[in-house]
């Protein structure tokens, strides 16, 4: 009986070591890291399964107001002048276009303001230019800075600035994850190439005014472009082409043009702002705003009012918790995003539109998302979020769930029944080959697809990965026939159609696709731009070149004090934040 | 003995640098890297970002910088945190390291006096129900006593906080300032203790009752000894003095982080930035840290080894 | 412990004179027979295994079929232990999860503590070269970290097409290879310890054969350690396979086993509001643990040399 212990702790230790990593993982399901620029302080909930009545409408459809201030606990009635959200791991790098993850985005929203936002409906708005032109040929966007802009040092911005930004992000080494270097600039790739000292499409007018000329129209490339902007002064004072690595020095001390300055940055505790007092809108209302690193389960902390908001999955469960705590508003959200399950195109069978046709019947996308998440879901059928202005349900077909037409549709692909009932032709079995990630929707997912796939007369194998990063590298090597993921954060319908014509989705390559999709980019006009969008939404709807599932919905709970909050899909917070304010305690 | 440290001590830089290798090759076979992990991203600038990094570079390649710079001192750049790994783990590893002393300090204090007792009193209803208790505990995943805890203690009662260091956008300083973190940390460590606490005892508890069965015991108590010194001068005292061995095993486990626990408690630990940057394959960050625990493993073990002897002399140090 | 340790005259006796081992055993067996204690442990145990191989076969849900409309139902006639997220009844997949984990637990057991036991055995009898060489490969396994192990696991098995429902075995027999450092450092020292006793200095002057002195007088004194170390185990064993499973490299979803039950619990609203999707699996964990170790606890007693006959 010597060294018993050691054995016994270092099995319990790699136990929990494991049992943590799953809980961990959870979470970090598709869509999560490294989405911009969602305000989801926790993030989803990890779909919380439980539902006390059969599930069906989602519990809420419009905002509710807290009905028993009285219930709010001392910790947050205490508070005066600070706002507390809850925002899972932000890393430290607070420079925009340097960040590593939708969580910096979020800290990043506060301390700097952008050219141009964007509306609830995703539609560009004035923010720190108060215009912007566009040629006629569609090829040079010119913005016009509004007058007196200043960073949180109190220097002035101008229209260097603008340019400055620009440019640093053509470096050959910069490696962020912003799309303004995949943007066709004129003479973006010379400098890129160190063949320019400057970029040629890139002028600054006067100290007010700035330019940009692209080589291909972009509807895109306004609110691409019009993102946060950096001080030349402070961020470009040891800028040399090809060498970035003096900016990761500034990462902790940003200096910024939004309502909020960094405070403090506690490591895996907290970031915490003060009120920019130099803001162009004025100082926001509320001097402290801090940001609390918390992960999964939010629910202790807003019930004990550490946090004053959270977000959770939109189950009928959750909003009547949320409801029976008395001090939270809460409002219903769908996030701009959609689900998809890839379709393997390389594989033989499913090259023919009526297998992949009779998937999308035959597939219970109602009990998947719907149901067994108790309403915190909507079925999806095109590649937009239903919050979008391209969003269309004309001319749509709903695939609504029907194992005898799915049946019919393998047949007529000449699909035959077989031995064990299991499809055939050629001698070859109709086999489908699912991947996922280990989350609870994935567990769903199989147990339903199992038995939908049976009724169907396929043979279903499933297979469970680790987490986002084992899946997606699975995927890469080709070994699969369906697999689920979801888009990241879409701001321009556009964004959704991107993998259809990258050559994302390897074995599609419809040129009709593309021709429509550079038509949508070739116009800004909205209702020109919809028609197009109705058009290729209609025939990949039809063509099915991936199986569209579903949209999340979730809800967010804030406490009952804070006034004039809003949240839009695109920016999250950011645009209302300056505005909340906090009602006196009862 | 300087001889047999001379000797371990230069396997153990032997064994350190195939750890390296062995862990360098793991993380490079782990399925997926930090560039995967970005949906955002199109093919092309995935290749692109994958060149900057330099991950396309062969494997020995990637090995001989990394050794080369862990030479020089430098562990690595962060890519999620964009820090310098030495600097994250300054600021993470001593949180982590407070929860686990306090713990560990503990769950043997507690492991020793019960089963010091349930010894004494074998088969008594204490014994028993100690037992279970410690099954129980066992059996149950630590997240549910985590969650349970939180759930009574924090949410309902409101007795202590539900996770975290600090009270947010709290500015205390001084002793204000230690009493937040003891209020704050009492939770966790009342859940590493309990989890910990069960095996030791059972460890205790069995070896008294190998002891106390031993002929110079008889003897002792036939001297007409009493009870109680017979107990803890004689009993105890060669009870314990094997599990000095296991000191040396707690060395990683202090430093390590407790993952769950930590994810659990909100508690800014390094078990958590663990967890959280093997999701993202931060490979600089998850190397530093594997090659950290390695080290104390190593050392750990050959501390053992030389308390062994210490505690055994009959045992040949070799 | 004591220079002056009781040196097994029992033991080495019947060693000397002779194959009357058969009879040890039997007499091991009779005492334990009379230890009431130990042997409700084992009438436990059996219970679990007869009500989750057979049980499920009485149940009218054994199908698993997925029933929105009946999802997270309390307990109720229909449904005794209630309904799961997916409207399937608790009762009938604990039991199926049982035949599982109880499996998988026992096996996983057994191989690690084998393993370990034998190298570390080996090493702390031979000493020198041999236990040089071993121990220090396993310092080497000890600094390797489980996490992308499993992840790598997880990536080759998959490519090498292995099917589902295999998986999970493989990967224990893997984890026991890696696995054995911690017990065979333990066992090591013990027979460090041991080989400088008395009574094995006596077997060396009587000029007995290496796997003689190794089987029949070293490793009946590690019995007993190894069956405390085991029975405590079998928990953290049973657990273990909702670990993998979280890995992808247990079973498939939606075959239920009593870790992956427990998991879907992991969130406070479950937690609060729907106590029968976790305490059924719980219990029956508990309940295993609880039993196998009380007979295990009788067990070493029974087999323990140096307890009194």
């Amino acid at each position: 009986m010597k060294k018993g212990v050691y054995l016994l702790t270092s099995l319990l230790i790699v136990g929990s070591l494991l049992l943590s990593a799953c809980s961990d993982q959870k979470e970090a399901a598709p869509s999560s890291t490294n989405t911009t620029q969602t305000e989801q302080g926790s993030k989803d909930q990890p779909t919380a399964t439980p539902a006390a009545s059969p599930a069906g409408e989602s519990g809420l459809s419009a905002p509710y107001d807290a009905a028993d201030m009285s219930k709010l606990p001392a910790v947050a009635k205490q508070r005066t002048d600070t706002i507390i959200v809850g925002l899972t791991d932000p890393s430290g790098a607070f420079t925009p276009y340097f960040i590593q993850s939708g969580y910096d985005a979020n800290v990043n929203s506060l301390l700097f303001s952008s050219l141009v936002t964007v509306d609830e409906k995703g539609l560009p708005i004035p923010d720190m230019a108060e215009k912007w032109d566009v040629s006629d040929d569609q090829l040079t966007y010119t913005y016009h800075l509004r007058k007196d802009l200043k960073f949180s040092d109190g220097s002035p911005m101008t229209a260097d600035d603008v340019a400055f930004t620009w440019t640093l992000l053509f470096d050959k080494s910069y490696d962020g994850d912003s799309m303004i270097p995949t943007l066709p600039v004129k003479g973006g790739q010379a400098y890129k190439e160190g063949k320019a000292q400057s970029i040629e499409g890139i002028k600054v007018i006067d100290p007010l005014t700035v330019s940009v000329t692209l080589e291909k129209p972009n509807a895109t490339a306004l609110v691409m472009l019009g993102d946060k902007v950096l001080s030349k002064a402070y961020y470009g004072k040891d800028y040399k082409f090809g060498q970035l690595e003096y900016i990761k020095k500034l990462h902790s001390n940003p200096v910024g043009n939004g309502p909020y300055k960094l405070e403090k940055f506690i490591p895996g505790q907290e970031v915490r702002f003060v009120a920019n007092e130099n803001y162009f809108k004025g100082k926001p209302k509320t001097e402290h705003f801090i940001y609390k690193t918390s992960e999964g389960d939010t629910w202790q902390y807003l019930e004990t009012g550490e946090v004053d908001y959270a977000s959770f999955s939109a189950t009928t469960e959750n909003i009547d918790k949320l409801k029976s705590l008395g001090f939270v508003n809460i409002i219903p959200y769908t996030p701009s995003t959609y689900g998809y399950l890839q379709v393997n195109l390389e594989h033989e069978a499913l090259k023919d539109k009526k297998v992949r046709q009779a998937l999308a019947y035959g597939l219970d996308r109602q009990s998947i998302y719907v149901d067994a998440n108790q309403g915190a879901g909507a079925v999806a059928n095109i590649p937009s979020s239903p919050i979008s202005w391209a969003y269309t349900e004309d001319g749509i077909n709903p695939y609504k769930f029907d194992t005898e037409k799915a049946k019919q549709l393998l047949d007529e692909a000449g699909w035959k029944e077989g031995a064990g009932g299991i499809r055939e032709k050629d001698g070859k079995q109709l086999v489908i080959h699912y991947l996922g990630s280990k989350s609870k929707q994935t567990d769903i997912f199989i147990a339903v697809a199992k038995e939908n796939f049976q009724a169907m007369g396929v043979k279903f194998e499933p297979e469970v990965f680790a987490d986002f990063n084992s899946l997606v590298s699975k995927v890469e090597g080709g070994d699969y026939d369906l697999v689920s993921f979801s888009t990241p954060m879409l701001t321009d319908p556009s964004d959704g159609l991107v993998q259809f014509v990258d050559g994302e989705i390897k074995g599609y390559d419809n040129p009709k696709v593309k021709e429509l999709y550079d038509k949508g980019l070739a116009t800004s006009d909205i209702e020109e731009r919809k028609k197009v969008y109705k058009e290729i939404f209609q025939l990949l709807n039809d063509e099915l070149p991936i199986i569209f599932t579903s949209y999340k919905k979730t809800v967010y709970g804030y406490n009952g004090r804070i006034e004039n909050l809003a949240v839009s899909p695109f920016v999250g917070l950011a645009n209302s934040l300056p505005d909340w304010s906090l009602k006196p305690a009862q | 003995m300087s001889a047999y440290l001379t000797k371990r001590i230069s396997y153990m830089l032997i064994i350190l640098l195939a750890a390296s290798l062995l862990i360098f090759s793991l993380y490079a076979l782990t399925p997926g890297d930090y560039i995967s992990n970005n949906i955002k991203l199109s093919p092309e600038r995935k290749a692109e970002l994958r060149e900057i990094y330099g991950f396309n570079k062969p494997l020995m390649e990637r090995y001989g910088i990394w050794m080369k710079n862990a030479f020089h001192g430098d562990f690595g750049y962060s890519l999620a945190q964009q820090k310098p790994v030495l600097t994250l783990f300054n600021e993470y590893i001593w949180n982590s390291f407070l929860l686990a002393s306090v713990s560990t300090f503990l769950t043997w204090l507690i492991a020793v006096i019960i089963g010091v007792v349930s010894a004494y009193k074998q088969y008594s209803w204490f014994d028993t129900l100690v037992m279970v208790l410690i099954f129980a505990a066992m059996s149950l995943p630590s997240f549910f006593i985590g969650l349970f805890l939180i759930k009574v203690i924090a949410v309902d009662l409101k007795w202590l906080p539900p996770g975290g260091m600090l009270t947010t956008g709290s500015n205390a300083t001084g002793w204000a300032y230690v009493k937040e973190v003891i209020r704050h940390m009492t939770l966790p460590v009342v859940v590493m203790t309990l989890l910990g606490v069960g095996s030791l005892t059972r460890y205790f508890r069995s070896n008294l009752i190998d002891v106390i069965k031993q002929d110079y015991i008889r003897t002792a108590r036939a001297k007409g000894l009493k009870e109680s010194k017979v107990l803890f001068r004689h009993a105890l005292r060669n009870a314990l003095l094997p599990a000095i061995t296991l000191v040396g095993f707690e060395l990683p486990a202090l430093f390590g982080g407790s993952l769950i626990i930590e994810k659990i408690f909100n508690w800014p630990g390094i078990g958590q930035l663990y967890m959280q940057s093997f999701g993202l394959r931060d490979y600089p960050l998850l190397m530093g840290f594997t090659m950290l625990i390695a080290i104390l493993t190593v050392i750990g073990t050959l501390i053992s080894d030389v308390l062994y002897h210490i505690a055994d002399p009959r045992v040949r140090l070799h | 412990m004591s220079l002056n340790s009781t040196p097994l005259p029992g033991t080495i006796g019947s060693k000397i004179t002779g194959p009357k081992s058969s009879s040890l055993f039997g007499q091991s067996m009779r005492r334990l027979l009379k230890n009431k204690l130990a042997i409700s442990g084992l009438v436990v145990v059996i219970i679990m295994f007869l009500a989750c191989f057979v049980g499920p076969f009485f149940s009218p849900y054994t199908d698993n079929k997925i029933n929105m409309a009946m999802m997270n139902k309390a307990p109720s006639l229909k449904h005794w232990l209630g309904t799961d997220a997916m409207g399937r009844d608790v009762l009938t997949r604990v039991l199926q999860a049982g035949r599982i984990s109880l499996t998988v637990g026992l096996a996983s057991m057994v191989l690690s503590v084998f393993i370990g036991a034998l190298l570390g055995a080996i090493a702390g009898y031979y000493r020198g070269i041999v236990d040089q060489v071993i121990m220090r490969i396993a310092d080497l396994l000890l600094t390797i970290p489980g996490l992308p192990l499993l992840f790598i696991f997880g990536a080759l098995l998959s490519d090498w097409k292995i099917p589902t429902e295999y998986r999970m075995y493989i990967v224990m027999f893997m984890l026991g290879f890696v696995n054995w450092p911690g017990l065979a450092r333990m066992v090591r020292g013990q027979m460090l310890s041991l080989r400088e006793r008395e009574f094995m200095q006596a077997a060396v002057v009587l000029g007995l054969r290496d796997r003689r002195k190794l089987f029949n007088h070293l490793l009946p004194n590690i019995v007993p350690l190894l069956i405390v170390i085991a029975t405590l185990n079998i928990g953290g064993s049973i657990l273990s396979e909702s670990v993998l499973s979280f890995f992808g490299l247990g079973v498939m979803p939606p075959t239920p086993t009593w870790g992956n039950m427990i998991d879907a619990a992991n969130n406070l609203i479950d937690f609060q509001e729907h106590p029968w999707l976790w305490i059924p699996p719980g219990f029956s964990i508990f309940a295993t643990v609880i039993a196998i170790n009380i007979f295990g606890d009788g067990l070493r007693d029974v087999l323990d040399p140096k307890q009194k006959r």
